[in-house]
């Protein structure tokens, strides 16, 4: 029995044969806040991005869960969605990371993007490194598609011609998912998908 | 103007440096309290320059050792946690290694391993000893007994509990024995577990101490560089303090999640000063606190409220299958004609309940009654507002959960409890949301139901209580 992440309440185990064999997984969080995530599963494409997944909305709870991860640095809550993630992303093409600036990365301490791999247990490299610093919400939409490219090529990785996926936090937009696409395809590979912890309504 | 203050700061830190001397708003601020390093009112540069002149010292944010059976241990240098599993160690790209943060006093901003504390490191301010005590009031003689006891510990510097029933006047008491300390130069907080109770107190204090420098700290209230003489804050805030007062008064002691937590206990202990008595005030003190101060301390009993009225004796009502009939959409009979029948009179009322799911079902159902009927509860935010709608007579009465169960005081209300024998309604939480009821002078009694699916020790002892107390009696 541990206590949910979010609340601090007793999580309630159900005695069941499944727990007592440990088969059932490990939730980290409770079952009355688990219900205030809406679930949004939604898959599209566009001419860059083969599929893009992106798995709940960007509700209230969403928005107090990712304010206590990222601005109150409570790492520890990467393991909340760890479950779905692992589900979802577990199998073969290999998973990229979307980037932080490493000065960001530094002062936030740590990238919550790849938190949510590691706490998932999924293997990850990190192909694609930040070009600037430029925030993307000071620019409209015309600008954002305009700037020069927001990633390159990590120095010293290569492409191979096979699938691989993206994981970002957010979707809003889907400029930054774009550009990280552009750079992996220009490099050799023959499919890019995209998974979002959220998709924001824009 | 950046670059001007900059120069300013830079010929500022450099004379502090040279004389060995220190601006007195720094330590106006820090004294008494643990900080982040890097989130002052002041800007970092001036930190730096005091550190540097050892005005300030540094702690480091968490104290990790190895316990024999080589394990680690942590211990937060601000709340003092201890709870090992509120603490995450994860791979820190600040200090680019394992680094371990306590999830307990989050939200006050992160304290981790490689976080710095500061505090204040040289000489202490001296507090105003002119104070004014504006309050007019008379206190009955057994207040004033409890008063003067009170001021007798402070001066013994033992602990205190004033165990006062539910509209006894408990703030009242508290005012002579504030002013004398105040009057000493000593510095004083009340701290209570619950926002509301500190929204309550103050204007009430502000009133009385007119002179003092009073200040209020909750969760949403900005950080000032003030270096308040009388404190108010709630048990969390206690946490950003140390060694700070000489005398700590812990209101609603009981109410969680003071209890609860060991935690806030021994930060509450950590504010004061290693030699100032914590004193508590409340209507029902767990059996371990009585026990404690019996030890310790001394104990001033008050059984009759201010007016002299005995306290309103909780009635019971049977209210089966409640649960069923609300999540039908039916609200059941004897509560639907409860609640008319204060509509018709008028009666401003409270209708407590134990699940916030079943509340807010409910509230739909009430709303047929009246549409002005609200639901509150914990992170409800228009909570404040709804209960000063209610006491504005603006709306008939209100849906919450226990969260309304203390400190909050409407002329005339009403009150009843749905489904009493939910174990959340212990004897405590009972007692006090009867001491709702027929508090004041015009209003002396009112209706106090208990409508239930079975009878528990719980309601049984609570009214046992009541009437012990109202006997005159002291309860054990
Ligand atoms: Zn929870
Ligand atoms: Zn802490
Ligand atoms: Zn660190």
């Amino acid at each position: 029995m541990n206590d949910c992440l979010l609340c601090e309440q007793k999580i309630a185990s159900v005695p069941s044969w499944k727990a007592l064999l440990a088969l059932e997984k490990q939730t980290a969080i409770c079952q009355d806040c688990s219900k205030k995530f809406q679930r949004a599963d939604i898959k599209e494409e566009d001419k860059l991005l083969d599929q893009v997944t992106s798995l709940y909305t960007y509700n209230e709870a969403m928005r107090e869960y990712l304010h206590q991860f990222k601005f109150l640095q409570d790492v520890a809550l990467a393991s909340v969605f760890a479950n779905e993630l692992r589900t979802l992303l577990k199998g073969d093409p290999t998973i990229v990371p979307i980037p932080m600036h490493p000065e960001k990365r530094i002062e936030r301490t740590f990238a919550p993007v790849d938190e949510l791999l590691k706490s998932a247990r999924l293997p990850f490299t990190h192909l694609l490194e930040k070009t600037g610093m430029e925030a993307m919400g000071e620019k409209s939409k015309e600008q954002r598609l305009a700037v020069k490219p927001l990633f390159r090529l990590k120095p010293g990785t290569s492409v191979q011609p096979s699938t691989y996926i993206l994981l970002d936090d957010i979707y809003t937009t889907g400029t930054t998912l774009r550009h990280a696409a552009t750079v992996l395809k220009e490099a050799g590979a023959t499919r890019v998908e995209a998974v979002t912890l959220i998709r924001a309504e824009r | 103007m950046v670059g001007l203050n900059e120069e300013v700061n830079k010929i500022r830190n450099g004379v502090l440096r040279m004389a060995n001397t220190f601006d007195p708003s720094v330590r106006d601020f820090l004294a008494g309290r643990i900080w982040l390093r890097l989130h002052t009112p002041f800007p970092i540069e001036t930190i730096d320059a005091h550190i540097q002149s050892q005005h300030i010292k540094t702690i480091p944010g968490i104290k990790t050792t190895k316990t024999y059976a080589n394990q680690t241990r942590h211990i937060c240098n601000r709340c003092e946690n201890t709870i090992q599993s509120r603490f995450t160690t994860f791979d820190c790209a600040k200090c680019e290694g394992p680094c371990t943060y306590c999830r307990h006093c989050l939200k006050m901003g992160r304290v981790s391993t490689c976080t710095e504390l500061i505090v204040w490191n040289a000489e202490q301010p001296i507090y105003p000893t002119n104070h004014t005590l504006a309050w007019q009031g008379i206190l009955t003689p057994r207040q004033q007994q409890a008063s003067n006891e009170l001021t007798e510990s402070n001066t013994k510097r033992i602990p205190h509990l004033i165990h006062a029933v539910c509209g006894s006047g408990k703030t009242e008491i508290l005012f002579e024995p504030i002013h004398k300390l105040l009057l000493a130069g000593k510095r004083v907080c009340i701290a209570a577990p619950r926002v509301d109770v500190i929204l309550e107190l103050e204007p009430r204090l502000r009133a009385a101490f007119p002179e003092t420098a009073i200040e209020a700290l909750y969760g949403g209230a900005e950080t000032t560089t003030d270096s308040a003489q009388l404190i108010l804050a709630t048990t969390h805030q206690l946490y950003r303090f140390r060694h700070a007062f000489d005398a700590i008064f812990v209101d609603e002691a009981d109410a969680f999640p003071y209890t609860a937590e060991e935690t806030l206990r021994r930060a509450v202990r950590k504010a004061a000063k290693p030699e100032a008595p914590v004193h508590f005030v409340t209507a029902t003190p767990s059996d371990k606190l009585l026990n404690e101060i019996k030890k310790t301390g001394q104990i001033s009993t008050i059984n009759r409220r201010y007016h002299g009225h005995p306290l309103p004796i909780p009635r019971y009502d049977s209210l089966w299958n409640y649960t069923k009939h609300i999540q039908k959409g039916k609200l059941p009979k004897k509560l639907n004609n409860w609640t008319e029948e204060r509509l018709r009179r008028k009666e401003p009322f409270l209708i407590f309940f134990h699940h916030i799911g079943l509340m807010e079902q409910a509230e739909l159902l009430f709303k047929q009654l009246d549409t002005r009927i609200h639901a509150v509860h914990a992170s409800h935010p228009d909570r404040k507002e709804h209960v000063q709608a209610l006491r504005n007579k603006e709306v008939p009465g209100l849906l919450t959960t226990t969260i309304l169960e203390r400190g909050i005081t409407i002329p005339n209300v009403q009150v009843a409890v749905v489904g009493a024998e939910q174990l959340i309604f212990n004897k405590g939480a009972l007692i006090q949301i009867g001491g709702r009821v027929g508090r004041s002078e015009q209003h002396p009694s009112g209706d106090f139901v208990l409508f239930h699916h079975g009878i528990t020790y719980a309601m049984d002892d609570a009214k046992k209580e009541i009437i012990q107390l109202n006997k005159g009696g002291v309860p054990n």
